[in-house]
């Protein structure tokens, strides 16, 4: 069993590493630890715990047996006029390569490629929130990633930053992307992730690592719309110094997969960390939310919120855990996840789980699924509203209450309209 | 909690901790055919049985024991265990004059009263009691009285002589063989246990119980409990279960199985109190149980209930599969874990027929050293249209030692399903503590109180005398834990 596995992991990287040399960026120890690790573990299919529903190798070896993709060069100009938006520092990253011809998108915001960032912001960042240790996903990206930016906000920011991801490819392609954002003591700043959609078949890893410096308050929005044939893995890794708040918000809409590590170490005293989500899947898509809560000093809180309406085809999946430590002590943490099942083909697994060491703690969890409330939809009919839209009605109300907190005008009218188009 | 109060709660005698002196029967050490054919013969079972246990034993040394729960121990050496033990007895006990004085007053100490004095006194409630020491079943009460009415309720060895078609009918066809790493092993080496059969129409009278004893040392106990409820039938099970205080750690993996027809109703009540290891976490009952019940056909009912106080380490998931249409599947537990105790344990609710229902109440409670918890499974199967299923999972923590965990799995495959679930964490609340203490409740006693009240939901669901002494229990189990 174990040799079989291996062998997939071995044929992949054989041909991986024709397409994508090693990342040399990376401290050398760290890429042979990683290799060490994807030995070791292979790349995970559903036998891994947290991989039960998301058989990553089930999909790399169907549709990546043979890497064949090529980039294609785009105009700066064209993807500017198209997706540039006038009120907020914009920035473009193009299968993964940041584009752009002032780096420096405005004095408190500094964005870079990866492959050219400090010793020093190298020696204290990179590597050391996401671990290849702990998921072999992580792995393959820390040994493989060949692009990537380094993103760094030293002020508080007086218009929102949108990061727009757009993939220009031909044939099919696998890239994994390493990202690593700092932000720096007393700033405050907006951050949205727009991942667009595009028609070819490719997967992208990406490890995005985020470390939020002392009183940092930080809004962070990922918004993923990726069209049908690809293959999106996000790994968000976040870890927060006292006295600061993250709060993240993620949409996904379309995707043949999209999974979401989202990962928090609340690090200091006192921080705060919001988790906000809502998936809205169909045809025979995939998407797996898995968030992992550590609270590793005490006086943290945290609270999340994650929806799903599951339609088709499509498997939901939602995975929240919470972990409080030992002397974690007057933690509070919720979570909460809601999902509503839409046709019987549909399938939602959910997870949500605790684990905790510390006694003075008020942690809870709550899930359920169901369908559209029966008595809500006779109300709306009562009152000469079609089934039709009393069901559309009722999900949009559904969605709103992710949807509401979205920090940025631009951000909620823009994601509104995904909303819309998936619903319709 | 101020140390001195912990050490106070942790010094705790088991009470039940005692060694019977009786003499026993053992087989030699260790497991292999000759082992099984050495049980097979001395339980003068059929060829059939012995094939059975031949092939689980077969498959069981393929499988690789399980890893996956939260819970740490030293691998049990399989082939250091005694798989057979019985006390020496004559063949066949007509009446209790015929029982070693030793074994009665064995049980008279663990407070069950072998002999039928309680019908004479004209107390209302009657227990019928199977009481299993170590490998093989002493001494089975009211059985004629059962009798009567049809009802079946004998040891599983006496049960495989006088009724082999039933117990060939059903055994193995909830938990087979091929189950799981423990369920094969006790297909292969289980001695005794309880059967229980129900015939169609009829109200089972009074509680079937059965109680569980490891008395000798080294050995290992395996038993099965098989209960068989036909159509409109009804019963209410209870099963007990202790064992010696000794250093080594004893292994303990039954089976349950329990199969409901259509319209039946099987009540399943455990307190299950083994040994739990000394303070330090030496010693103490490794607890690996598969039980599993089936609601055959529809308007079926199977409630498990449990107070978890005992063993050092548990592994146990109560199961429903509610195939029957409009069936319905109940889960009710207390865990305690105190000291060194790991428990892991949790139901699995797979719901096929439609409209079926299942409702999961679980209470953990962690002090000391200790790990609790809960992992659990609901699954709303394809055109199981309408079902529901409501969950509730709490835990309380004594101390900043201990821990306490969720894990519960949800897979829904209906759009008409309907599944809720709601955890917490918390410790006793300061201000309810503050409040007793203000009406001239002491600590000790409010703590009692606030944890009673915490676990009033499960307590409710046992039956009269054992919801008595599972307060007690807990209250004992508790003592000193002062949060």
């Amino acid at each position: 069993m174990i040799t079989d596995k291996l062998t997939v992991t071995h044929q992949f990287l054989e041909e991986l590493a024709q397409h994508a040399g090693k990342a040399h960026f990376m401290p050398s120890d760290e890429i042979g630890q990683a290799l060490q690790c994807l030995e070791t573990q292979g790349i995970p299919n559903s036998k891994n715990e947290s991989y039960k529903y998301c058989n990553i190798e089930a999909i790399l070896r169907k549709n990546f047996k043979t890497i064949s993709g090529k980039e294609q060069v785009v105009s700066f100009s064209e993807i500017k006029k198209q997706y540039a938006v006038q009120e907020a520092y914009n920035l473009f990253i193009v299968n993964g390569h940041i584009c752009t011809d002032e780096l420096e998108v405005s004095s408190a915001i500094k964005a870079s490629p990866i492959q050219e960032i400090s010793k020093e912001i190298s020696a204290a960042h990179l590597a050391q929130y996401a671990k290849s240790n702990t998921d072999p996903m992580i792995a393959l990206n820390a040994a493989y990633a060949d692009r990537g930016f380094f993103l760094r906000i030293s002020q508080t920011l007086d218009k929102p930053l949108i990061i727009h991801h757009i993939n220009s490819l031909e044939g099919n392609l696998f890239f994994n992307t390493r990202n690593l954002f700092v932000i720096e003591k007393n700033t405050e700043a907006q951050i949205t992730e727009f991942y667009y959609s595009s028609n070819e078949n490719s997967f992208r890893n990406t490890v995005t690592e985020i470390f939020v410096d002392t009183q940092a308050h930080i809004q962070h929005v990922i918004a993923q719309n990726t069209g049908a044939h690809n293959y999106l893995f996000a790994n968000t890794q976040v870890h927060q110094e006292k006295q600061s708040t993250y709060t993240n918000h993620t949409y996904t809409f379309s995707g043949a997969l999209v999974r979401n590590n989202l990962k928090l170490d609340l690090n200091g005293e006192y921080t705060e960390s919001h988790l906000y989500g809502l998936f809205i899947t169909q045809q025979q898509q995939l998407v797996d939310n898995h968030t992992e809560v550590n609270h590793l000093k005490p006086n943290g809180q945290s609270n999340e919120l994650y929806k799903g309406v599951v339609a088709e085809k499509s498997t939901a999946v939602f995975n929240g855990r919470i972990f409080v430590e030992r002397h974690a002590q007057k933690t509070n943490a919720y979570q909460s996840s809601k999902n509503i099942l839409l046709s019987n083909d549909a399938v939602v697994n959910a997870k949500p789980e605790l684990e905790i060491y510390a006694n003075d703690v008020k942690c809870s969890h709550g899930t359920s699924t169901g369908k559209v409330d029966e008595n809500a939809l006779f109300y709306l009919k009562a009152r000469g509203i079609g089934e039709e839209n009393a069901r559309k009605l009722l999900l949009h109300a559904f969605a709103y209450e992710i949807l509401e907190k979205l920090p940025t005008p631009f951000t909620k009218e823009k994601i509104s309209t995904w909303v819309d188009e998936v619903l319709r | 909690m101020s140390n001195e109060v912990i050490e106070e709660h942790i010094s705790n005698e088991y009470k039940y901790g005692f060694v019977s002196d009786i003499e026993a029967e053992n087989a030699p050490v260790g497991l292999n055919e000759n082992i099984i054919r050495f049980i097979s013969h001395k339980k003068n079972e059929p060829e059939w049985m012995l094939d059975f246990r031949l092939k689980a034993y077969k498959h069981w040394l393929t499988l690789e024991e399980p890893k996956w729960a939260h819970v740490s121990y030293a691998q049990p050496k399989f082939n250091d265990i005694i798989y057979y033990s019985a006390p020496k007895q004559k063949k066949k006990v007509n009446s209790l004059d015929e029982v070693d004085p030793e074994l009665l007053k064995t049980f008279e100490k663990l407070g069950i009263s072998l002999e039928e004095q309680k019908r004479l006194s004209g107390v209302e409630s009657k227990i019928a009691v199977d009481a299993v020491i170590d490998s093989v079943s002493v001494k089975t009460t009211f059985k004629e009285t059962l009798a009567e009415k049809g009802i079946i309720f004998c040891s599983f060895g006496e049960a495989v002589q006088e009724h082999p078609d039933l117990v060939r009918k059903f055994m193995g066809t909830v938990v087979p063989y091929t189950d799981n790493f423990y369920a094969a092993l006790n297909s292969a080496v289980f001695t005794d246990g309880s059967f229980c059969y129900i015939p169609k129409g009829v109200r089972c009278p009074m509680e079937l119980s059965t109680y569980f004893r490891i008395n000798a040392g080294g050995t290992g106990q395996f038993e099965r409990t098989l209960i068989v409820a036909d159509e409109d039938a009804y019963v209410s099970y209870l099963e007990g279960c202790t064992a010696p205080k000794r250093d080594e750690n004893q292994l303990h993996a039954a089976i349950v199985e329990i199969i409901a027809h259509k319209n039946a109703e099987v009540k399943y009540s455990t307190v299950q109190n083994w040994y739990p290891g000394d303070k330090n976490g030496n010693g103490g009952i490794f607890n690996f149980v598969t039980k599993r019940g089936i609601c055959l056909d529809s308007h079926a009912k199977i409630s498990w209930t449990q107070v978890e106080t005992g063993s050092a380490v548990t592994w146990k998931y109560p199961s429903v599969i509610l195939k029957g249409d409009n069936s319905v599947g109940e889960f009710y537990s207390v865990a305690v874990t105190n000291n060194y105790q790991q428990a892991d344990t949790g139901t699995k609710m797979i719901h096929i027929g439609k409209n079926s229902k299942s409702t999961i109440i679980s209470k953990g409670i962690s002090a000391g050293f200790s790990n609790n918890s809960y992992r659990g499974l609901v699954r709303i199967q394809k055109g199981a249209t309408g079902s529901r299923n409501f969950s509730q999972c709490d835990s309380l923590l004594m101390g900043n030692q201990c821990g306490a965990h969720t894990f519960p799995y949800i897979e829904i495959k209906d759009k008409s399903g309907v599944v809720e679930h709601e955890a917490t964490t918390s410790k006793i609340g300061e201000d309810q503590l503050f409040y007793c203490k203000q009406r001239g409740i002491d600590t000790e006693k409010a703590i009692g109180l606030i944890v009673n009240g915490y676990c009033k939901d499960v307590l409710n669901k046992l039956p009269m005398e054992f919801a008595v002494e599972a307060q007690k229990l807990l209250a004992v189990s508790l003592e000193g834990s002062v949060g």
